[in-house]
């Protein structure tokens, strides 16, 4: 429940996403990381039906809280529920509908280097591959501009230039424990990171 | 110089015992003489009684006939052994005389040597060719130059620790009598309305430097502090008195408190870098450990404790690096409070 970043990390051309995969998990591996299993995230998105102009309401799942299911809507009003909130969520068939084929998860492994948790996963939207996102954790610091330093440190080693400069967020929110970079699953990281502030 | 001087005591030896050599083949020639000359002797005399008993023999059976003839062998013969005796004797005055000659001269060499100077027993030892007792000189060699070097390292570490004023020996060999007053007893027996006092002074003064401190005694007299680091780190400081007793840091997100609502003093931090400031930390409540003066030592403990508000922004004093083994600079230097990390500080 530390300080987390993410950061997307581009596929270069003539190489296959499972095989930058790789190459990342092996560099982690070499740094001295140890596998500690399989992390998963998905976002579901749900229109409503009668509103115009429509708004949307983001549900997700996190394995690193398997129990529990967190929603946002646009708003930004966040809510955290049992995993039998999704079940609900058939019930106002009428009012929120599943948007088909905006369902968008990331899945990769999970490894630990001392107080570091690093997650290495591949995006995919509807089942297609978009891209490689890189989450890096440390968990004994709560104030993420305190520990900005140490973990620039440590990803230059990994991703180099790509984590030069903190993410914008981070510049303005100095309490804030994680930052999305990728618009796609911003969501996604808002949610299953500031909500790590809450009990899970 | 001393070379010299032994060369020529070796010369002087060498030369003595040419001379023993001498005077034993001396001694041994005339024991040899002696023997022989003896042996012929004697072997004169027999022969010279056989002839004897022979000749009375004669002498009984025919006593005029061969009486002045036999008188005159006779004669003859003990002539000749006189000879020989004497023969002998010139021998053996010869050799006698060798002997004393050489002997005076052995004398006079050996009064000339000097003693040899023997440094300590170890030299005996030395020469003692017995197989078992070269390897007792062989390690007694070694303790000694054990015994040199531990004799130069207590000197270095007398002079190292007299710079240091806050003696933790309460001997009166290391402390001023004036020293021994505070005395350790002293800083156990603290009554709780003192600690509290001082506490809260403490209190005052760290405030301002993001250290919370509040006071509680769930175990009854000891004295729990807890301390809340600049949104950094908790620690629970036990006190007995005033005496600094147990240490334990963990994260913001940890708490002290067990399942049941006790408090939990012992287990530790599931954080590798909260892990190792506790060892840290611990170790230096005995660096800060002074009896004498107590309230100074929580005072300095508690100052050095709060160097760690800078623990993840600030990078090794030494290597300039943030992180080493995938852990930030974890200790902090006693007197200046400069990070470091584990392995950096030496």
């Amino acid at each position: 429940m530390g300080v987390s970043c993410v950061f997307s990390y581009p596929v270069p051309e003539g190489r296959s996403g499972a095989q930058v995969v790789d190459i990342l998990q092996k560099q982690v591996e070499t740094m001295g990381g140890s596998k500690t299993g399989t992390f998963y995230v998905d976002c579901e998105t749900y229109q409503s039906v009668m509103l115009n102009p429509p708004k949307t309401l983001h549900i997700l799942h996190n394995s690193e809280y398997p129990a529990s299911c967190f929603a946002i809507l646009d708003s930004g009003a966040t809510l955290v529920a049992d995993t039998l909130f999704i079940a609900l969520m058939s019930n106002l068939k009428n009012i929120y509908q599943a948007w088909k084929g905006a369902k968008i998860e990331s899945k990769g492994n999970r490894f630990q280097l001392a107080d570091f948790i690093l997650k290495i996963g591949s995006v995919s939207l509807a089942g297609s591959f978009k891209g490689i996102l890189l989450e890096v954790e440390y968990c004994p610091c709560i104030v993420a501009s305190e520990c900005w330093a140490m973990l620039k440190e440590l990803l230059q080693s990994l991703i180099g230039n790509i984590a030069e400069s903190p993410p914008s967020a981070l510049k303005k929110k100095k309490w804030m424990k994680s930052t999305p970079q990728q618009p796609q699953c911003c969501s996604t990281w808002t949610i299953s990171t500031t909500l790590g502030k809450l009990p899970p | 110089m001393n070379q010299q001087q032994d060369q020529g005591q070796t010369d002087l030896i060498v030369q003595c015992l040419t001379l023993v050599q001498k005077l034993r083949h001396g001694v041994g020639q005339v024991f040899k003489d002696l023997s022989d000359g003896v042996s012929d002797y004697v072997e004169e005399t027999t022969e010279k009684e056989d002839t004897d008993g022979a000749s009375s023999k004669n002498e009984t059976t025919s006593k005029d006939k061969t009486g002045s003839q036999k008188e005159v062998t006779v004669g003859g013969d003990k002539e000749e052994s006189q000879e020989k005796h004497r023969a002998i004797l010139r021998t053996l005055k010869a050799s006698l005389e060798t002997i004393s000659h050489d002997f005076s001269d052995l004398e006079k060499t050996g009064s000339t040597i000097n003693s040899v100077q023997s440094f300590s027993n170890i030299d005996n030892l030395s020469l003692d060719p017995v197989d078992k007792n070269t390897v007792m000189h062989s390690q007694l060699l070694q303790s000694y130059k054990w015994t040199n070097k531990m004799h130069e390292f207590a000197t270095q570490a007398v002079t190292v620790l007299a710079q240091n004023s806050l003696k933790r020996t309460s001997s009166p060999k290391f402390t001023s009598s004036k020293m021994l007053k505070g005395s350790m007893h002293v800083a156990c027996h603290v009554p709780p309305a003192t600690v509290d006092q001082l506490i809260a002074s403490l209190v005052l003064t760290y405030k301002d430097m993001g250290m919370d401190i509040s006071i509680s005694r769930p175990l009854g007299n000891s004295t729990i502090l807890q301390v809340e680091l600049c949104r950094v780190l908790r620690a629970v400081v036990v006190l007995r008195g005033l005496m600094i007793e147990w240490v334990k840091v963990k994260g913001l997100d940890e708490t002290f408190e067990s399942d049941d609502r006790q408090m939990d003093i012992w287990s530790s931090s599931r954080y590798q870098v909260f892990q190792k400031i506790t060892d840290h930390a611990v170790a230096a409540s005995l660096h800060y450990y002074a009896p004498a003066k107590p309230d100074l030592a929580i005072k300095s403990y508690l100052l050095w404790l709060q160097g760690y508000s800078t623990l993840f922004s600030s990078p090794c004093h030494k290597c300039g690096r943030y992180l080493q083994n995938n852990l930030p600079p974890t200790w902090r230097d006693y007197r200046s409070r400069e990070p470091f990390h584990d392995v950096c500080r030496v």
